[in-house]
């Protein structure tokens, strides 16, 4: 027989009152299922943002490996490009169900870094093929669809992008003794070479004024990448600087070493 | 695509300046906003404040004024709303999500002394569901199929939270007027909450860490029922003999 607790003096005890009596447990129990789902979804998409991160980050050193501008890229890289590329998207099909609808926003700060890396790679592929920058409209169609790609993510990839133009310009000049881009490569007059390309970018971005978004997202992250985009552009200067009082008295493939200053001028 | 020659279509850049431009014009809508409810907050919150010094009989005149400055509330809340109707839900919250957190706290404390009765009966004691709550605001609540305004669960339990640390107090306080019952009520309600939260599996966010506070509540209004008990100062409801 269950014992009913009592008073030393025998009155019975009130109920116990505890977790499981507790009145409002139905509901925390529904609020329990609605918070567990969330966080299911939220890291599911955390982890995809890192996988997809790391495999655009892998598609940007395999087209860092390409050498020409305007041109397809190499088969061996392609096929490589293309692999994580299907890697990718199969991620980003796994948590389309997370982003629908009203979702979309409120996992927005866990999958924007995979989004902003991703951004930066097709941006980069684009360019090594058209020498264009891609467009907002262009970028959000090699996004699976339900994958929104905000004015936000586009632009700080778009910053990060002149980070890997500057070392594709940099390397190029390096190995083949020549800015990607120029007249003397393509033989052709009215040519753009990669420097240009650059310092046009650096005057979109200058020009853009984002004041108004204060401390809140994006505001707080270009002041950063503004900052580095700079002097991204402006090592890419230097380095042509270099190779031009330089570059014509150096053997083919000498890395330029902007420290070193041994070369002497022509007219001495 | 072809028409430009240059590497920058400028159109990219403007369509992105309008972008932001409008972003920011919706941010400052929103914090004209959030500027009224914050000073309609701090309004009602004062008003409510006057529970702790007024006997529990007297207490109808407060509850009124409480409900007066609440309606305020729902009249900022309604045209928060109306506002962002445009907008994703999740893109904005962040910038109003502690004003609605009071709004919500103020009708739970009303609630709970007595006032904000949906049909006319009040009842002390009683916990506003969260579903009571979208009803008196006028708005839905943990809405998960359609991205429009609503209350989400974590704002109604960061509420709660700042439910408990209220009622902590009126505990106190309630001895001090000579109140002896209503500690053990609040006792009671807090373990009850208490309970409910020991289910909810938190991640390391800030409502974990605020939850983590509600046992230091709950030990202050225990140690107020045992100073209370060990004076013989209250009758337990459950006890037959005292």
């Amino acid at each position: 027989m269950p014992g009913v607790k009592r008073h030393h003096d025998g009155a019975e005890k009130p109920k116990n009152t505890d977790a499981a009596t507790s009145p409002f447990i139905g509901m925390f129990e529904v609020f329990r299922s609605e918070l567990d789902e969330h966080h299911d979804r939220r890291e599911r998409i955390i982890k995809a943002s890192r996988d997809i991160t790391a495999a655009s980050k892998k598609i940007i050193f395999a087209l860092q490996r390409v050498r020409t501008l305007n041109k397809a890229v190499p088969p061996k890289i392609a096929a490589e490009v293309l692999e994580k590329t299907t890697t990718m998207s199969t991620q980003f099909m796994a948590i389309v169900p997370d982003l629908v609808g009203i979702n979309a926003w409120r996992y927005q700060r866990q999958i924007s870094g995979g989004i902003q890396e991703y951004m930066e790679a097709i941006s980069f592929q684009h360019y090594l093929q058209h020498q264009k920058l891609t467009t907002l409209e262009e970028a959000s169609k090699l996004l699976p669809e339900g994958v929104n790609l905000t004015g936000d993510d586009y632009i700080l990839g778009i910053f990060d992008l002149v980070g890997e133009l500057m070392r594709f310009g940099i390397t190029t000049m390096a190995t083949t003794g020549s800015l990607p881009g120029s007249k003397e490569v393509e033989g052709s007059e009215e040519k753009r070479d990669l420097l240009m390309d650059l310092r046009l970018l650096r005057t979109s971005f200058e020009a853009l004024d984002t004041t108004s978004c204060g401390g809140t997202g994006l505001g707080k992250d270009v002041e950063k990448k503004m900052e580095v985009m700079k002097t991204c552009v402006e090592k890419v200067e230097t380095a042509v600087y270099g190779m031009i009082i330089r570059g014509r008295e150096r053997p083919k493939g000498w890395v330029p070493d902007l420290a070193d200053d041994r070369a002497p001028v022509e007219s001495y | 695509m072809a028409s430009s020659s240059a590497m920058v279509d400028q159109r990219i850049f403007e369509q992105l300046q309008i972008k932001i431009d409008e972003d920011a014009q919706v941010r400052d809508q929103i914090r004209v906003i959030t500027q009224t409810l914050e000073r309609q907050g701090r309004n009602a919150q004062s008003v409510l404040s006057r529970a702790h010094s007024t006997p529990a009989a007297n207490l109808q005149p407060v509850l009124e004024a409480a409900e007066t400055a609440i309606k305020e509330e729902i009249e900022s809340i309604t045209k928060l709303a109306a506002t962002t109707a445009g907008s994703p839900y999740y893109k904005y919250n962040g910038l109003w999500s502690r004003d609605v957190q009071n709004v919500v706290f103020s009708i739970l404390l009303c609630g709970w002394l007595g006032g904000m009765s949906l049909q006319g009966t009040p009842e002390v004691g009683r916990l506003l569901t969260i579903e009571e709550v979208g009803q008196i605001l006028n708005v839905p609540v943990n809405l998960k199929d359609q991205d429009a305004f609503h209350i989400t669960i974590e704002e109604y339990l960061q509420s709660l939270i700042t439910l408990i640390e209220e009622l902590a107090r009126l505990a106190i306080n309630s001895v001090t007027l000579g109140d002896y019952q209503r500690p053990l009520q609040i006792s009671q309600f807090v373990k009850d909450l208490h309970a409910g939260f020991q289910i909810l599996n938190l991640k390391n966010d800030s409502l974990r860490r605020r939850s983590d506070s509600i046992k230091y509540n709950v030990k202050k209004i225990e140690d107020i029922v045992y100073d209370l008990s060990l004076r013989n100062l209250i009758t337990r409801p459950g006890a037959t003999t005292s």
